[in-house]
């Protein structure tokens, strides 16, 4: 079993999610998407494969309130490696996980206004989150702003090796054969053996949606993010030296990111361009920028065709080193990190989907039921480029197998097939 | 980590481009007429029509990106190393 320790980050939002999903649909909704992805890896263990189900159902309830839950599923299985170090890959190992995940949301609307009040709560073997958020959002006179804010607080825990008042480089990780034990959501320590670590997310997004002519809109987003307690991985090593201890992290993060995105529609082609960029930064050095320019296309009146490719990239964490230096040098003031998401990186994202719409004709229901009936499917393909923290020249055996990354043009690949039923 | 200097930077900068870009949207009452709005209104020019999408998308990127999050406005738990 290994824990996903982003997932911390990212559960915080369970709530964000269902706040600006379903919640907001005005019709009663029924959506289903199953996501396969498919990551390429280096070593004897294979690959890496997540199964994610996820099923919102919306009903509405009067005029003006809607009622919603949704339950999300991670099946995850492959190689992980043990130990971050120059030869990661030799110590590649297998695991498996399941994470749930349940939503429930009450959302109320009034003339130009939305407000939304939702809980989501997470588990698994070594894990548990429960979340908390208020969302709302209002047109402002002319229908031509939306200004929208959220704000989630998640309150997590994370099971973690009991190493009592080991130092940093003493620790020792957690292991799949240590029993994290629980009481419904949360953990229940058992001293000498294992405890549960807090960690606290806050995360607030203000949003300004703008129509700027009949065919062009756009949307910024502010976003901010405050973690603070544990949020390394207890499954992780990191060779320091002579030493192997479980990675150490900075208990306190801050992030904040601004995006925008345009939409302009094309009347004569029955086509829409989409662009969008995010920039962001964060308080342990890493900054970043993405860009996405995607197009929409209709064909005849079912099929809606997409394409996108997205660029990213990174700097890496104030404390990450590339695995050479961690061995040679030491850790970086307090603390080592074998996160690949913390190390300077590049991504590409190329992609397509063909979305199937049915709607009403001649004021008929869509097979005598439904206002809305949409089938789509959606791939893409992830193409990854880890780069060198560190000076190159000064390390002779390179960044090639710090990582399980499998260095190949075609790093991994998502498949997405998804149904939407509104009626 | 210098929580201190990064906050009072960035978010003043984050205030700034806020303010500016707000000051900007407020003149956009009369953008556009209501009688205007179709392709408006069409699926393709929404933001959050996509939500389970991009649910799945953030949940891989999350363990391969260090500032994963929700650039659509969606977030939530998930992903993998």
């Amino acid at each position: 079993m290994q824990v996903t320790l982003h997932r911390l980050a990212g559960a915080c939002a369970l709530g964000l999610a269902l706040a600006t999903g379903g919640v907001a649909h005005a019709d009663d909704r029924f959506d289903f998407t199953t996501s396969w992805f498919q990551e390429l890896r280096k070593g004897s263990e294979g690959d890496l494969t997540v199964l994610q189900p996820q099923l919102d159902v919306g009903v509405d309830v009067g005029d003006d309130v809607t009622v919603e839950a949704g339950y999300t599923a991670d099946v995850i299985s492959g190689a992980t490696a043990a130990v971050y170090s120059v030869d990661a890959v030799s110590t590649a190992t297998p695991f498996e996980e399941t994470h749930h995940q349940g939503r429930l949301g009450l959302g109320f609307r009034g003339r130009r206004s939305r407000l939304t009040l939702s809980a989501g709560a997470g588990t698994e073997r070594d894990y548990g989150s429960l979340s908390l958020t208020a969302k709302g959002d209002i047109d402002l006179p002319g229908r031509n702003t939306r200004l929208g804010l959220t704000y989630t607080h998640a309150f997590d825990e994370v099971c973690d090796k009991d190493n009592a008042e080991a130092t940093p480089l003493e620790r020792r990780p957690l292991t799949g054969f240590d029993t994290c034990k629980k009481n419904l959501l949360f953990g229940d320590d058992q001293p000498g053996v294992t405890v549960w670590r807090d960690l606290s997310v806050d995360t607030t997004q203000l949003t300004v949606t703008q129509n700027l002519t009949p065919t062009i809109n756009m949307q910024v987003a502010l976003y901010g993010q405050v973690l603070k307690g544990f949020q390394s991985n207890p499954y992780r090593r990191v060779r320091v030296r002579t030493y192997e201890p479980q990675e150490n992290l900075p208990d306190v993060r801050g992030r904040l990111a601004l995006s925008a995105r345009l939409n302009k529609f094309l009347p004569s082609l029955r086509g829409a361009v989409h662009l969008s960029g995010r920039g962001y930064s964060d308080t342990w050095g890493v900054s970043s920028g993405t860009i996405e320019l995607a197009y929409s296309q209709y064909v005849g009146n079912h099929l809606l065709l997409g394409a996108r490719a997205r660029g990213y990239q990174q700097s890496a964490a104030k404390f990450f080193k590339d695995a050479f230096f961690y061995e040679h040098e030491g850790e970086a003031g307090a603390y080592f990190a074998g996160d690949r998401e913390l190390s300077r990186l590049r991504h590409l994202i190329l992609g397509g989907k063909i979305s199937f719409i049915e709607t009403p004709r001649y004021g008929r229901p869509v097979w005598g039921v439904f206002d809305e009936v949409s089938a789509d499917l959606k791939a893409d393909v992830l193409l990854m480029e880890e780069l060198a923290t560190d000076p190159s020249d000064l390390n002779p055996v390179g960044i090639d197998n710090q990582f399980l990354t499998a260095g190949k043009t075609l790093d991994g690949f998502l498949i997405q097939l998804g149904l939407t039923l509104a009626y | 980590v210098d929580w201190r200097s990064f906050s009072e930077r960035a978010l003043f900068r984050a205030f700034v481009v806020v303010v500016v870009a707000s000051s900007l949207f407020g003149c956009g009452r009369y953008a556009v007429r209501a009688t205007e709005k179709e392709y408006l209104a069409d699926r393709v020019m929404t933001f959050d029509n996509t939500d389970q999408e991009a649910r799945a998308e953030d949940s891989v990127l999350a363990g391969r990106e260090g500032s994963a999050g929700p650039a659509s406005g969606a977030e939530d738990g998930g992903g993998c190393k």
